[in-house]
């Protein structure tokens, strides 16, 4: 046993190692990188007229590679056409109904950069013509202004170095205070009112920057966080020795971006223009996944579980989940050995939970309480014709398939798109649950079902917070020998006679201080 | 500070001396009950052969059903019977059993808690026994015993059942006893998680000196008022034998023993238990650990 605790993790780290030097790789590079699936969604009422929605939709460049492009616009007509660096999209049709959606989606994936400007760039003496229009004014960019030019003096941004300028022209800018006003504010009302939100902060950033002599221009794009997302963002970028350097002001991003920022467009554009009254909606959602680096599949070879599975054509997401689930497990065994909460089955939330990343912890709680209605459901409709034990468990589980794909229905005809989903639950993980809870109600009583039923859903939980740690998904994908420290610490639990912490309520009366008789 | 040091180290010790469930299965259950001999005392059944044989005193078996086939026949055997008792195999805390105490008038039985069972209700009961409901979904045997009835002693604290006496053994010692007295709250069933009270025996004088009652200390009996310090259990001796027989029957080394004693004062083992519960420790007042090491 000893040995087993001492020679495990010494393994995991040695094969760790290898790895990374015979492979000559950097562990950073090994390890996986997050893709997002964004989904753009609108929704209009044509009034049965023509309509014309415009964007603008990623490009790939060198930061980011947008793939898996997919139109969903039934009986609207899809256009696109570069303007300049910027892709721009129409939807189009006529008599176009109300109630219309748009979806389009794509795939990204992203890297964050930094640039490290050094502080002596100098200011060249002038620079090629195309970049003239990043250094006059635009309408909402009022670089001639006087007030711009006296606060360019103000802060000393009018000489030294390219990097000087650049520096006391941000911080003057990140000190402005952000505030989410709607619609457009110019450079030139941001710097009156001293506060922003972040269009206004990048047009005072672009206009001083121009002033000063520094070819600039604004940026707008997403920034990719799981979930729905209605707003957009807007940054700038500068010219700096032959690159475009970004800055985000409100966000507190000097020279840098970070990988979840999604470039829509550049320039100082709207990012939707429609067709007047048609009570137009959008927002995205964002998804967001891990899949293997280049590197990574390039240096890995044999020793790649990725590779495996690509050959076997499995997604990457069945390898995440497989990976995950003894660190499930573990979280299981360490509520039910060391914290004493009764749960269902050993496996079974870790199970669940697992079943439950398709389709996010809501829809697994949910399958939960749709299994938990049929039991109860089932119980009172069989009891007084006594069956036996197996045909009652069979007729069980039609209930829970015919309960979940009724459920995707009605949410079908509800309009309730996420929860169409719950029918995505692995059937299996549901026949399972609800044959143990009902031979639990069975042979427990109803107090000690519930009780276990209410522990099984808080572990759930946890091991759903655990199973989708991007940090832990990340180490276990990249360097699956963690596991090794996994049965390691299982082995120790599996030998810790510690009290369990439910245990110091049940036998306080044995802790208390005894009373002298 | 000093005072604190004091106080924590002295409930270190009082915590090391309660098992609790990791500890009593990694310090006492695998090293002194081999998994193989487990069905030697899972199944009451098999308990009862063997210990028999060896000439421990358990109550007979009338009928087994050990198949659902064998259900018809089975209740038709009982069917001849005015009382008797129903039994899992192998179920644990008294889950599946059912006392039948006399004939209905109106047909069937009554049980011992007074409703009425009829021959097809106890063979559904008696085919869900052998699809394993009662005993954690393996399939299992039923089998019938008689009715036991009480000694007067056991009979004042609880007039409608069985209260039973559970003796902890380490290598056929006795450890800790306590006797588990039924309520109306616990559905007359002996089990302490379900309302039953427990006594705490004194190993030495057979007197009880301690009562619990849902976690609380109690003299008497909530509901009969029966006074429940200071009783002297019947034949304690021969309880403390029997015990040790039939512990030194199975290749067990850490068991819990349950035994009753009839009216006329004969002594009973239900059943042997391989992972008795820890409860006894609330009940005596005191932690396993220092018991544990007087008799090792």
């Amino acid at each position: 046993m000893t040995w087993a605790l001492l020679v495990l993790p010494v393994l995991a780290l040695f094969i760790g190692a290898y790895k990374v030097r015979s492979f000559d790789a950097s562990f950073k590079e090994l390890l996986p990188e997050a893709r997002y699936n964004v989904a753009l969604r609108m929704n209009l009422d044509g009034h049965q007229e023509s309509v014309r929605v415009t964007t603008f939709l990623p490009n790939t460049n060198p930061r980011q590679t947008v793939s898996a492009e997919q139109n969903n616009a039934p009986g609207l007509e899809f256009e696109s056409e570069l303007k300049g660096l910027s892709r721009k999209v129409s939807w189009r049709g006529s008599s176009v109904p109300n109630d219309t959606s748009v979806e389009y989606m794509f795939g990204v994936t992203s890297r964050a950069i930094h640039f490290n400007l050094e502080p002596g760039i100098p200011l060249p003496n002038s620079y090629p013509t195309s970049l003239t229009p990043y250094l006059v004014a635009d309408e909402h960019i009022q670089v001639d202004d006087p007030q711009i030019r006296s606060k360019l003096r103000e802060i000393g941004a009018d000489t030294g170095s390219v990097t000087l300028r650049l520096e006391r022209i941000y911080s003057f800018v990140s000190g402005l205070k952000v505030r989410p006003f709607k619609g457009t504010t110019d450079a030139l009302t941001a710097l009156r009112l001293g506060e922003a939100s972040c269009n206004g902060k990048s047009r005072l950033l672009v206009a001083l920057a121009r002033a000063g002599g520094i070819p600039a221009r604004l940026v707008g794009g997403l920034i990719m966080q799981t979930g729905e997302r209605r707003t957009t963002h807007q940054w700038a970028e500068a010219y700096v020795a032959g690159h475009w350097v970004p800055f985000d002001t409100t966000n507190a991003h000097f020279a840098e971006l970070p990988a979840h920022y999604l470039t829509l467009y550049y320039g100082d554009e709207v990012l939707f223009s429609h067709t007047k009254d048609i009570n137009f909606k959008y927002h995205f959602d964002v998804e967001t996944s891990l899949v293997p680096t280049a590197e990574a599949k390039a240096v890995l070879g044999r020793f790649n579980v990725w590779a495996l599975f690509e050959r076997l054509g499995l997604p990457f997401s069945l390898l995440r989940t497989v990976l995950m689930l003894p660190v499930g497990a573990l979280v299981v065994v360490l509520f039910r050995n060391v914290i004493g909460m009764p749960t269902i089955g050993t496996f079974l939330p870790a199970l669940i939970a697992a079943a439950a990343t398709e389709t996010g912890p809501l829809w697994g709680m949910l399958g939960l309480l749709i299994i938990v209605l049929c039991v109860c459901a089932t119980r009172w409709a069989l009891n007084s014709m006594q069956l036996l034990h197996s045909p009652t468990l069979a007729i069980l589980l039609t209930v829970v398939t015919v309960a979940m794909l009724g459920t995707s229905m009605l949410a079908e005809q509800l309009g309730a798109a996420q929860l169409t989903r719950i029918s995505l639950f692995p059937v299996a993980v549901l026949a399972i649950t609800s044959e143990r809870f009902y031979l639990l109600w069975a042979e427990e009583g109803l107090r000690d079902a519930v009780k276990q039923l209410a522990g099984t859903t808080l572990v759930i939980l946890a091991c759903y917070l655990v199973m989708n740690s991007l940090a832990l998904q990340v180490l276990i994908i990249a360097f699956p020998e963690v596991l090794l420290l996994v049965i390691a610490l299982d082995i120790y639990l599996g030998r810790w006679v510690g009290m369990r912490l439910s245990e110091y309520l049940r036998f306080r009366g044995l802790l208390k201080q005894p009373t002298p008789a | 500070m000093l005072s604190l040091f004091r106080k924590t180290s002295q409930l270190v010790r009082r915590r090391d001396a309660v098992f609790g469930i990791n500890r009593r299965n990694v310090a006492l259950v695998y090293p002194h009950n081999p998994r193989r001999y487990y069905p030697l005392a899972d199944d009451k059944i098999l308990a009862k052969e063997r210990m028999s044989a060896l000439g421990v005193p358990v109550p007979d078996t009338l009928a087994i059903c050990p198949t659902l086939g064998h259900v018809a026949p089975f209740v038709s055997t009982l069917t001849t019977l005015d009382n008797f008792v129903l039994k899992p195999a192998r179920s644990s805390g008294g889950r599946g059993l059912i006392v039948v105490a006399d004939r209905s008038p109106e047909g069937g039985w009554l049980t011992v808690s007074g409703s009425k069972l009829s021959p097809s209700e106890l063979a559904h009961h008696t085919a869900n026994v052998v699809y394993g409901v009662f005993s954690k979904d393996r399939a299992d045997r039923a089998f019938a015993e008689p009715r036991i009835v009480p000694h007067p002693v056991f009979a004042t604290l609880w007039s409608r059942g069985l209260c039973d006496i559970r003796v902890i053994t380490l290598n056929a010692k006795p450890v800790m006893a306590m006797v588990r007295v039924p309520t109306h709250r616990s559905n007359g069933k002996a089990n302490l998680h379900q309302g039953g009270l427990g006594l705490a025996v004194d190993l030495d004088t057979g007197r009880t000196f301690r009562a619990l009652s849902g976690g609380k200390t109690v003299a008497v009996h909530p509901e009969s008022k029966a006074p429940l310090l200071g009783v002297e259990l019947p034949v304690w001796d021969e309880i403390v034998r029997i015990a040790k027989l039939a512990a030194e029957s199975v290749p067990l080394g850490y068991l819990g023993v349950d035994l009753v004693v009839d009216e006329s004062s004969r002594c009973w083992v239900l059943e042997i238990n391989v992972r008795p519960g820890l409860e006894i420790q609330n009940v005596n007042g005191k932690g396993l650990g220092p018991a544990l090491e007087r008799v090792s």
